[in-house]
């Protein structure tokens, strides 16, 4: 008895029957809210799918450009961390301390006040939308992709260069590969994260998702119906991606 | 280019005025992040099978909408107040966070712990509160920080319902002045010292841990 209970302390494995009511909970809840939702002004929602859709295209497009630019970016910061001289390796890290203490919506303003500054002509907002994301997501990734490299064991390494690779193609080849596939959830769980700091890129101008919505509010005047498809188009798009990451690692924390 | 520090100093109130209340809104969320979060967490953990697949569906609706979108949906659509709207926001978005890693520390500790609690005559909820979470505390401690520091830099956002924290101020210098690098980098070097002395804090509260642990 009191083993039982002990048990149940700790993660009580769930029944047959409880995941069966709860997918009815969650069935009924679902239908409760379409219920209470049919006679908002869907109408007005519909006629501009189109636009909405591209807003959501546009908010995917800035994530994943964010992502890859951001990988990229990544992998001489991670290198440098690990291998560069103390100076240059102080600095570095630094840096990328720097960039996750600011808030996103600064590295915005910074990327748009700040690239004129440098390049002497004003950039667009798509340009510092695309900037700050990939910047925000080198600093994050740089830790990541350090994680995966010093997670592939040396003796791969060593193998690599024992058969002949120069040190380029050892890594490009050999480590990289093996390091990637253990950074995959850890890439995905930025992702999600990147995605949905695509809503501040509105401020510089960029029409993704939350700034469509908000358009479209401002000329018919549907607020429950749009703000009830913006959460739905969100929650939709960083569940899929948790799914797929939940999929790969079960126990990843994404607090993290 | 060139920079005119100078524009600083003549905004010197302004930006003492948000820095203040950027530092009032973090510590408020904070406080109603952890405690909100960590009760979420303590359920996700060790409640019942409908406490935990409610916990886990509330971690996911919060963790999957971005914190904007709770923002504009508490001020605009529920007609909120700005301050009480960006204090929720703050709070409901990071709880979700802070219940993750509140289980996730709960779930890392031994099942033998618990079962050591029991056999000692304590109740569940006396085995709970007096050794499973301080010891879970102290592996919460290092995600924590990072929670706090995203609470700081989420508390950036609230300048979007015109609430003039220290993001409104660089802002309002960019407009009046166009000296917005000037602004964003004395903002970001505030936010740094901020992070600077979160981190500060918690290695002073993870040592306290570690001491009465000991």
């Amino acid at each position: 008895m009191t083993a039982a209970v002990l048990q149940q302390a700790h993660r009580p494995p769930a029944t047959r029957a409880q995941e069966r009511l709860w997918r009815l909970l969650l069935l009924t809840a679902l239908l409760g809210i379409v219920w209470l939702a049919r006679d908002l002004r869907w109408a007005e929602v519909w006629a501009s799918a189109g636009f909405l859709l591209s807003g959501l295209a546009t908010s995917w497009m800035l994530a994943l450009a964010a992502i890859s630019l951001g990988a990229l970016a990544a992998v001489p910061l991670a290198l440098a961390r690990m291998h560069a001289p103390a100076g240059l390796r102080h600095a570095v890290v630094m840096l990328i301390e720097l960039v996750r203490a600011t808030p996103e919506l600064l590295v915005v303003f910074w990327l748009f006040f700040g690239l004129p500054a440098v390049t002497g002509k004003a950039v667009s907002g798509w340009t510092a939308a695309v900037a700050a994301l990939s910047v925000i997501a080198a600093a994050h990734l740089a830790e990541v992709v350090r994680g995966g490299l010093v997670s592939v064991p040396e003796g791969q390494w060593d193998a690599a260069r024992a058969i002949g690779l120069n040190p380029r193609q050892a890594l490009l080849r050999v480590v990289l590969p093996q390091a990637l596939r253990n950074m995959l959830p850890a890439l995905i769980a930025q992702l999600v994260s990147l995605f949905k700091t695509t809503s501040l890129a509105y401020v510089v101008g960029v029409v993704e998702f939350f700034r469509a919505v908000s358009i479209v509010n401002n000329a018919v005047f549907a607020p429950y119906a749009l703000y009830l498809t913006l959460t739905a188009g969100y929650l939709l798009c960083c569940g899929l991606l948790t799914w797929c990451l939940r999929r790969l690692d079960p126990n990843y924390l994404l607090a993290s | 280019m060139n920079l005119d520090w100078h524009i600083i100093w003549e905004y010197r109130s302004d930006l003492l005025q948000g820095f203040v209340l950027t530092l009032q809104l973090s510590l408020v969320a904070i406080a109603g992040a952890s405690l909100l979060g960590t009760l979420v967490g303590c359920l996700r953990a060790s409640g019942g099978f409908l406490a935990r697949r409610l916990t886990a569906l509330y971690v996911e609706l919060l963790r999957n909408i971005p914190i904007v979108v709770k923002l504009f949906l508490a001020h605009f659509i529920l007609g909120i107040d700005a301050l009480p709207a960006g204090i929720a926001a703050l709070i409901l978005h990071q709880s979700a966070y802070v219940a993750d890693v509140t289980a996730a520390g709960l779930r890392s500790i031994p099942s033998g712990q618990s079962d050591a609690a029991l056999a000692l005559g304590l109740s569940r909820w006396r085995s709970f509160c007096l050794v499973l979470l301080p010891q879970a505390a102290r592996a919460m401690m290092p995600p924590m920080t990072t929670q706090y520091t995203q609470i700081v830099k989420n508390s950036s956002v609230v300048m979007l319902v015109a609430l003039q924290e220290l993001t409104f101020m660089t802002q309002r210098i960019e407009h009046e002045t166009f000296r917005g690098l000037e602004a964003a980098t004395t903002a970001t070097v505030l936010y740094a010292a901020m992070a600077l002395a979160i981190a500060a804090a918690m290695s002073g509260v993870e040592r306290a841990l570690e001491r009465r642990g000991a």
